[in-house]
C-alpha cells in the first residue's frame, strides 16, 4: 500500500504532462457552415452557432471536447453563390480575424494568434467546403481569382488544414433536381435546398458552375469525410451513395463526372480527385446531411479507399466497419 | 499488484487487437499533412510536376463531363447530358448531347435557361447522323445551338440546359446540364517563344488584348511522346494590344521526371478574370514545341515554399 502512492503520483504526473502537451499542440477549430435558405447565419451569431446544434445534440461541444478546445464560429450568407463577397469574402475575413485573436459573434476567440504560433483547423460542412475550395484555390497571385474579394492568401497561409464534412466540392444533384424543377419526387430537406436560389444555382453538377473551373488545387489539405445514410425521396435523385443531399462524387471531391455513382468500396481514392493535389480521404459514416452537422446520430463508420482507419498495420479494406457508434463530431476529436 | 497489472495489460492488448485501430495516435493527421506540405514545398505555387500517369489537369478542367439523372425510385434508366465544351466563345455554335442509359429515347428536347431563370432558347436533339450528330441511331442525341443575338455577356454567363426525354415505354426522364457563354477580352495569337531563366523553362505566349483586364494563363508541358510532365500558370493585368504572358516551368520537374527536351506545350488555356464567372477561351492543344533543352541546365534545387514549410513545422510541434 505504501509503495502504491508514488506509483499513482507518477501516473498522475505523466497524465498531467500528457494533457499539458496536448494543450500546447491543440488547434483552434474554425467552423464554417453550409448552404442556407435565408440570411440568418450571416446576420445572427446565434443562428450560425445553432447550425451545429439539434436539441441537446451539439456538434460544436462534442468536436471541441466539451468546449475545452478553443473555437470560432463563422457566419456567412449561405444564400449567395460560393464566390461572392458575402460568402467567400466574409468567410476569408472571419478566418483572418480568428487567426488574429479576434472574437466571433459570441465572444469566442482562439487561444493563440497566428503570430503567437497558433494552429487553425477549419471544420466545414456542405457548401462551406465549396467556399473553402474557392478561397484556397485562389490564394496565390498566379491563380485566376486571386484574393477576389478577401484575404484568401492570408487564410491559406494561416490555416493548417480543412476537415470537410459532407462537402459539396462538386455541387449537389439535389441542386440539379431543384433547379430542373423535377423535385416533386425528390423532397429535399427544406433547410438546405428549398428553391433554385443563387447559391443553389451555383451548386449544380455542370462544369460551368463548378468551383474547380474557377480555382486551382487547394493550398492546404482538405480531408474528406461524409455520410451515406439516405433520405427517403431525396436519395432517389442522387447517384450512388449519398447523404440525402450530396452524392459521394462530390463529398469525396472525385474527378470526372460529378454525378458518377460511387459507394464505400469504390469511391475515388487520393489519386483521382477533382484537383491533382490537396484532397485526401478520411472515412464515411452512416449519417445523413443533417446528422453530419448536428451530431444526433451516433452510428456506424466505414473505411473507404486511402482512408485513415488501419486494421493492424494495414489500411482497413474499403467498406470495413471500423466503428459501430460514433458521430462525425466524435470522430473529429480523434484527429487532434 | 504486478500480476494483476500484467493481466490487465494483456486483456487490454487482446481487446485492442480485436478492434480495427484508428490510424493515428492523435497526431497522425497532423503528421501526414506536414509530410504532404514538405513534399509540395519543393515547388512554387505557380508550377509543379505531374506524377507518371497523371492526367493533364489543364485539359481536364476544360473537358465537359456528363450530368446523369436516374429515373424515379426503382427505375434505373438514366438520362445523361453534356455539352461539347465547358465554355463557348461568343458567336461560336454550342454543341449539346444527351443519351438514355438503359433505355430507348423517342425524343429529346432542351430549354436553355439563364441564371435568372429566363428562357432564352429551345433545342431539339436528333440522332439521325446529320449535322452535329455523328452517327444515326447510336443512342447519342445531338443538338447545335446558336445563342440569340443580344446575349453577349460583358465577361461570361452561365446557362442551364434543362433536357427532357420521352422514352419508348412512355416514361419521361429529365436532367440538367449547362455551359458557359464567354466573351473573353484576349486571345492567343499562336506565337510562343521559350528560354531558360534561372534554371527554369520559361514559355511566353503572345495574347491580343481587346479590353484591359486581368488574365490567367495555364499550360501543361508534355514530352514529345505526349506524357504530361508538369504545369505552370500566371496571371497578369494587361492593357489593349499585343502582350506576352510567361509560364515558368520550375526546373526541378525535369529532374523528377528525367525527361530531356524538346518539350511540347500540350495544352494552354487562357481566361479573362477579374469577375465571376470568368470568360474562358477555347483550349489550345499542341501549341508549341520548345528547343532541345538539356536537363543539366535546369535547377535541381527544391523551391522551399516558405508558407508550406512553416505550416509543416507548426503541425509537427
Amino acid at each position: 500500500m505504501r509503495g502504491r502512492r508514488p506509483a499513482v503520483a507518477a501516473v498522475l504526473a505523466l497524465a498531467l504532462f500528457a494533457i499539458a502537451g496536448q494543450a500546447v499542440a491543440q488547434p483552434c477549430l474554425i467552423f464554417v457552415h453550409g448552404k442556407q435558405t435565408n440570411t440568418n447565419t450571416y446576420t445572427s451569431y446565434t443562428a450560425a452557432r445553432n447550425y451545429w446544434v439539434s436539441g441537446s445534440s451539439y456538434f460544436l461541444r462534442t468536436a471541441t471536447k466539451n468546449l475545452a478546445t478553443p473555437y470560432y464560429v463563422v457566419g456567412y450568407n449561405g444564400t449567395r453563390p460560393y464566390f461572392e463577397a458575402q460568402s467567400a469574402g466574409e468567410v476569408a475575413n472571419e478566418i483572418v480575424n480568428a487567426t488574429n485573436g479576434g472574437a466571433d459573434g459570441g465572444g469566442r476567440r482562439c487561444a493563440r494568434t497566428y503570430a503567437q504560433g497558433g494552429t487553425f483547423w477549419v471544420i466545414a460542412h456542405s457548401m462551406g467546403n465549396t467556399v473553402m475550395d474557392y478561397i484556397l484555390g485562389n490564394n496565390d497571385a498566379s491563380d485566376p481569382n486571386f484574393n477576389y474579394n478577401g484575404p484568401y492568401d492570408q487564410v491559406a497561409a494561416r490555416i493548417s488544414m480543412v476537415v470537410s464534412v459532407g462537402g459539396a466540392h462538386r455541387g449537389s444533384q439535389g441542386a440539379d433536381a431543384v433547379c430542373g424543377n423535377n423535385n416533386f419526387f425528390c423532397n429535399f430537406i427544406a433547410s438546405f435546398i428549398q428553391s433554385c436560389d443563387d447559391a443553389t444555382y451555383w451548386l449544380r453538377s455542370s462544369d460551368d458552375v463548378q468551383v474547380r473551373t474557377y480555382a486551382n488545387a487547394p493550398a492546404k489539405t482538405v480531408w474528406l469525410t461524409g455520410g451515406y445514410e439516405a433520405i427517403f425521396g431525396a436519395s432517389a435523385c442522387l447517384s450512388g451513395e449519398d447523404d440525402g443531399v450530396v452524392q459521394y462524387a462530390s463529398i469525396f471531391a472525385c474527378n470526372g463526372s460529378a454525378t458518377a455513382s460511387y459507394d464505400n468500396s469504390n469511391v475515388c481514392n487520393n489519386s483521382n480527385k477533382q484537383e491533382a493535389s490537396g484532397f485526401r480521404n478520411l472515412d464515411a459514416c452512416h449519417e445523413n446531411h443533417d446528422d453530419e452537422r448536428n451530431a444526433v446520430d451516433s452510428d456506424v463508420r466505414k473505411a473507404i479507399p486511402d482512408g485513415n482507419w488501419f486494421c493492424g498495420s494495414v489500411r482497413c479494406a474499403p467498406n470495413t466497419t471500423v466503428q459501430t457508434s460514433m458521430t462525425t463530431a466524435q470522430y473529429i476529436t480523434l484527429l487532434y | 499488484m504486478r500480476k494483476s497489472f500484467g493481466i490487465m495489460m494483456m486483456t487490454l492488448a487482446v481487446a485492442l487487437a480485436a478492434l480495427p485501430s484508428i490510424a493515428q495516435e492523435r497526431s497522425w493527421i497532423a503528421r501526414e499533412t506536414a509530410r504532404e506540405y514538405q513534399e509540395q514545398a519543393r515547388y512554387p505555387e505557380h508550377s509543379r510536376a505531374l506524377k507518371v500517369g497523371e492526367t493533364d489537369p489543364v485539359k481536364e478542367k476544360r473537358t465537359a463531363t456528363k450530368q446523369t439523372q436516374r429515373g424515379p425510385a426503382g427505375k434505373n434508366d438514366a438520362l445523361s447530358v453534356w455539352a461539347g465544351a465547358v465554355s463557348y466563345e461568343v458567336g461560336k455554335p454550342v454543341r449539346l448531347f444527351a443519351t438514355v442509359e438503359g433505355g430507348v429515347a423517342l425524343e429529346v428536347t432542351g430549354e436553355i435557361v439563364g441564371a435568372a431563370g429566363d428562357l432564352v432558347a429551345m433545342v431539339v436533339y436528333a440522332d439521325n447522323g446529320k449535322g452535329v450528330d455523328q452517327k444515326a441511331g447510336d443512342g447519342i442525341w445531338s443538338a447545335r445551338l446558336r445563342m440569340p443575338e443580344g446575349l453577349e455577356p460583358e465577361l461570361a454567363a452561365s446557362y442551364m440546359v434543362k433536357v427532357r426525354s420521352r422514352l419508348l415505354d412512355g416514361d419521361v426522364r429529365e436532367s440538367v446540364g449547362g455551359f458557359l457563354y464567354s466573351n473573353p477580352a484576349a486571345h492567343l495569337t499562336g506565337r510562343y517563344r521559350d528560354e531558360l531563366r534561372d534554371g527554369n523553362l520559361v514559355i511566353a505566349a503572345e495574347v491580343d488584348v481587346t479590353r484591359s483586364g486581368r488574365f490567367h494563363l495555364a499550360g501543361t508541358l508534355h514530352s514529345l511522346k505526349g506524357e504530361p510532365l508538369g504545369t505552370a500558370q500566371a496571371s497578369a493585368e494587361l492593357q489593349p494590344g499585343r502582350q506576352w504572358i510567361e509560364l515558368s516551368f520550375y526546373g526541378l520537374m525535369f529532374h523528377d521526371r528525367k525527361v530531356a527536351g524538346p518539350y511540347r506545350l500540350g495544352t494552354v488555356s487562357l481566361a479573362t478574370t477579374g469577375g465571376m464567372p470568368n470568360a474562358l477561351n477555347d483550349l489550345v492543344e499542341n501549341a508549341h514545341v520548345t528547343r532541345a533543352w538539356g536537363i543539366e541546365k535546369m535547377t535541381s534545387k527544391p523551391f522551399g515554399n516558405p508558407r508550406l514549410l512553416e505550416a509543416a513545422k507548426r503541425l509537427e510541434n
